[in-house]
């Protein structure tokens, strides 16, 4: 039972320090001035109509009650709202906020007073913790259910896969949280686990779509040598056709363009070979880190259930095709960004969160035991 | 009489081979106001620390309340008032006496009630719903004491309490620690204003880089040692000559180890020398002179430089 206390008075305690620095509010407003944006985005039968109608754009696609328009607007929260809002700047704004609370808290003069009771170490240190996601969590859900109502008012679709975001960007924002933990903890200092933080989080940025593009890359190319091999086998049985039937000059003809296809073979697999090394290094750090990025693209997977166009297509262009016209050959960037986006979506929830919440796990325990072993 | 804190070879040595505690034993009986004294790095502060689980000790073994050094739910009995403490800032003082009460496991109204009566003893009353973070040195330390009596603790652990109070708040101090061992709770305490512990420490030790090199009662430590202080006006005899000290026309003589009969004597012969006694008294060593033994015992070079000892044990 008094335990309980406890808890509630730490985080209670947390609560205090973040609301001093005003910075809670100043978040909370930023949401909530983004949720209003998105919610001044109409449809009607001519078109979208922007902030609240003040501009309006024609289209003859995206109408109220086409399907490409609740692509389009559960593709902007999925992609614009979360991606970018939520996963950068609203969550830079909340690690601003929350690296504070545990170096204030191990503030010499300040610390003692609060180990030198009966309440255990680990405890503090998980309701510390678990005040910092409380933190994102209830921004979040403040966020969502605005976002909630917006595709209700705006589409008519009630989608509870919307409020996915709460847990997904608190995972999302826990990955980033615990190095911000261990460096607080560590140097006591809130602006060095700031930027540490920032560091990480960049560097797994960077990590992630090295890795997507040179796997897509990679994979691209693996084609282009299988084709050329198509190409290749071709040309060589008709040259073993047209040799068979005396047509020495076709013969030499088809031998003469097995070159072409030869050397592609051999630029394509010198430069795999290249790329390999690379990319088993880069994959190997993959491994290792959370998967910041593809639990985020979480919360787009079960959107789309909802889409009966995907927010690629739409992108792309691909879905304002006539099925009359000839189809379109999509481009190579297109083809690397749909090679992405298949290749994560077949790996499974679990494994995506389960590996990511491996490393937080590591990493907890480590400030953990650091924060259980030192001298205050 | 039952035991408050019983410790044994406590070790603690913290990086870079600085080694704050060697061996200190000490025990703390119950009921009593205990002094912990020494230079400044003697390992004071450490200890109590110790005692409050903020610090590990290298090696302890040793009891508090009956319970093991160490066992959290103990010190749910103790109070304690750390040395430099800040409290969070952005917290009034009430917010911040609920935040410590809550922490030591009180419930809501136990709090409310308690903070009423110790914002009151440290007359702080008017001040609650001020941010502590814009509180003087003293009044920052007067919360403190509040925090720290708070949950009505048996055992108090005091590390220099009145530190940049003001002197009517350390005689108001000083009362309260005698009130609080009347009724029946163990302080320890620790502090280099001597004067102040003079007239109620029941109990010390001397720490000098991180061994005790003086531990026991008052009494204990001081009989044995006490002199008498006879002073008289006049020309005194030429025999007591040497051992005066001239003061004016006031003159002392002091005489060591007597016991009151064997005073008597000297001061016949003092009158009848022609000179008039103004006032016969007994001095017990003061803790200054304990202090000082204390230095003298731990050796030369132990208590001549401030901090701890440094390096392997030689
Ligand atoms: N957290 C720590 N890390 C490293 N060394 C420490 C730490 N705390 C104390 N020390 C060292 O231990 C020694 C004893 O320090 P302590 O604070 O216990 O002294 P003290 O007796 O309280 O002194 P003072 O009278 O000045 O308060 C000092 O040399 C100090 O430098
Ligand atoms: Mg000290």
């Amino acid at each position: 039972m008094s335990i309980w206390i406890a808890i509630l008075a730490i985080l209670r305690e947390s609560w205090l320090t973040l609301r001093a620095e005003k910075l809670f509010k100043v978040v909370l407003g930023l949401n909530v001035l983004v949720i209003v944006a998105y919610m001044s985005i109409g449809f009607d039968d001519t078109g979208v109509s922007l902030f609240f109608g003040l501009t309006h754009v024609e289209s003859e696609f995206v109408q109220s009650g086409s399907p490409l328009s609740r692509t389009l607007y559960l593709g902007i929260y999925s992609a614009f709202i979360i991606n970018l809002w939520l996963a950068w700047a609203a969550s830079i704004l909340a690690l601003i906020s929350t690296s504070s609370i545990f170096p204030s808290f191990l503030r010499e003069g300040a610390v003692e007073l609060v180990m030198s009771r009966p309440t255990r170490r680990v405890t503090i240190f998980f309701v510390k913790y678990v005040g910092g996601l409380l933190f994102v969590m209830i921004q979040v859900g403040i966020f969502t259910l605005g976002a909630f109502l917006a595709a209700g008012w705006r589409i008519d679709v009630w989608d509870p896969a919307i409020f996915l975001a709460i847990p997904l960007v608190t995972l999302f924002y826990s990955y980033l949280f615990c190095v911000d933990v261990l460096v607080g903890v560590i140097t006591r200092s809130t602006l060095t686990a700031l930027l540490a933080t920032l560091l990480f989080w960049f560097g797994t940025f960077g990590i992630h779509t090295a890795d997507d593009l040179l796997s897509a890359n990679l994979r691209r190319m693996e084609e282009s040598v299988s084709r050329a091999e198509n190409r290749l086998e071709e040309l060589a049985s008709e040259r073993d056709v047209a040799t068979a039937e005396g047509e020495t000059s076709e013969a030499a003809d088809a031998a003469h363009w097995m070159t072409g296809p030869q050397e592609e073979i051999e630029a394509l697999n010198n430069a795999l070979g290249q790329l390999r090394p690379w990319q088993t290094t880069i994959e190997a750090i993959r491994f290792v880190i959370p998967e910041t990025k593809r639990t985020l693209a979480l919360l787009h997977r079960s959107l789309e259930r909802n889409m009966e166009v995907s927010l690629t297509d739409l992108m792309t262009g691909a879905a304002f095709q006539d099925e009359d016209e000839p189809p379109r050959q999509p481009d190579d960037d297109e083809i690397v960004q749909r090679k992405i986006i298949e290749r994560d979506n077949e790996i499974p929830a679990w494994r995506i969160i389960g590996k990511s919440l491996i490393f937080e796990a590591a990493v907890l325990g480590l400030a953990l035991w650091i924060f259980q072993r030192r001298d205050y | 009489m039952p035991t408050a804190i019983e410790i044994c070879n406590v070790h603690k040595t913290f990086r870079k081979k600085v080694r704050a505690l060697r061996g200190v034993s000490m025990r703390v009986d119950h009921g009593q106001i205990f002094c912990l004294l020494g230079p400044n790095g003697a390992g004071k502060s450490t200890l109590v620390k110790i005692l409050m689980t903020v610090i590990h000790a290298s090696r302890i073994s040793g009891t508090m309340l009956g319970r093991p050094i160490g066992h959290k739910a103990t010190l749910r009995r103790v109070g304690y008032l750390p040395e430099h403490h800040r409290f969070p800032i952005f917290m009034t003082a009430e917010q911040a006496l609920h935040f410590y009460g809550a922490l030591s496991g009180m419930r809501r109204r136990a709090r409310r009630r308690r903070i009423d009566a110790m914002l009151d003893l440290v007359g702080m009353t008017g001040w609650r719903k001020h941010r502590v973070g814009t509180f003087s040195k003293g009044m920052q330390q007067r919360i403190g004491i509040a925090q720290a009596l708070l949950h009505d603790p048996e055992l108090l652990l005091l590390d220099e309490p009145t530190d940049g109070v003001d002197p009517i708040g350390r005689r108001e101090i000083r009362d309260l620690l005698v009130q609080l061992r009347d009724e029946g709770r163990t302080i320890l305490i620790n502090s280099h204003i001597l004067s102040e512990l003079e007239t109620i420490c029941d109990q010390l030790a001397v720490v000098v880089k991180g061994r005790v090199s003086l531990e026991g009662t008052v009494d204990e430590l001081t009989s044995g040692r006490r002199r008498w202080v006879v002073a008289y006006e006049g020309a005194g005899p030429e025999w007591i000559e040497e051992e005066t000290r001239k003061d004016g026309r006031l003159t002392q003589v002091m005489l060591p180890g007597a016991d009151a009969a064997e005073v008597q004597p000297i001061i016949d012969r003092i009158r009848q020398a022609g000179c008039t006694i103004t006032a016969v008294s007994e001095v017990r060593e003061s803790l200054e002179d304990l202090f000082m033994r204390a230095l003298v015992l731990a050796g030369e070079d132990e208590g001549s430089t401030p901090g701890a000892a440094k390096g392997e044990d030689a």
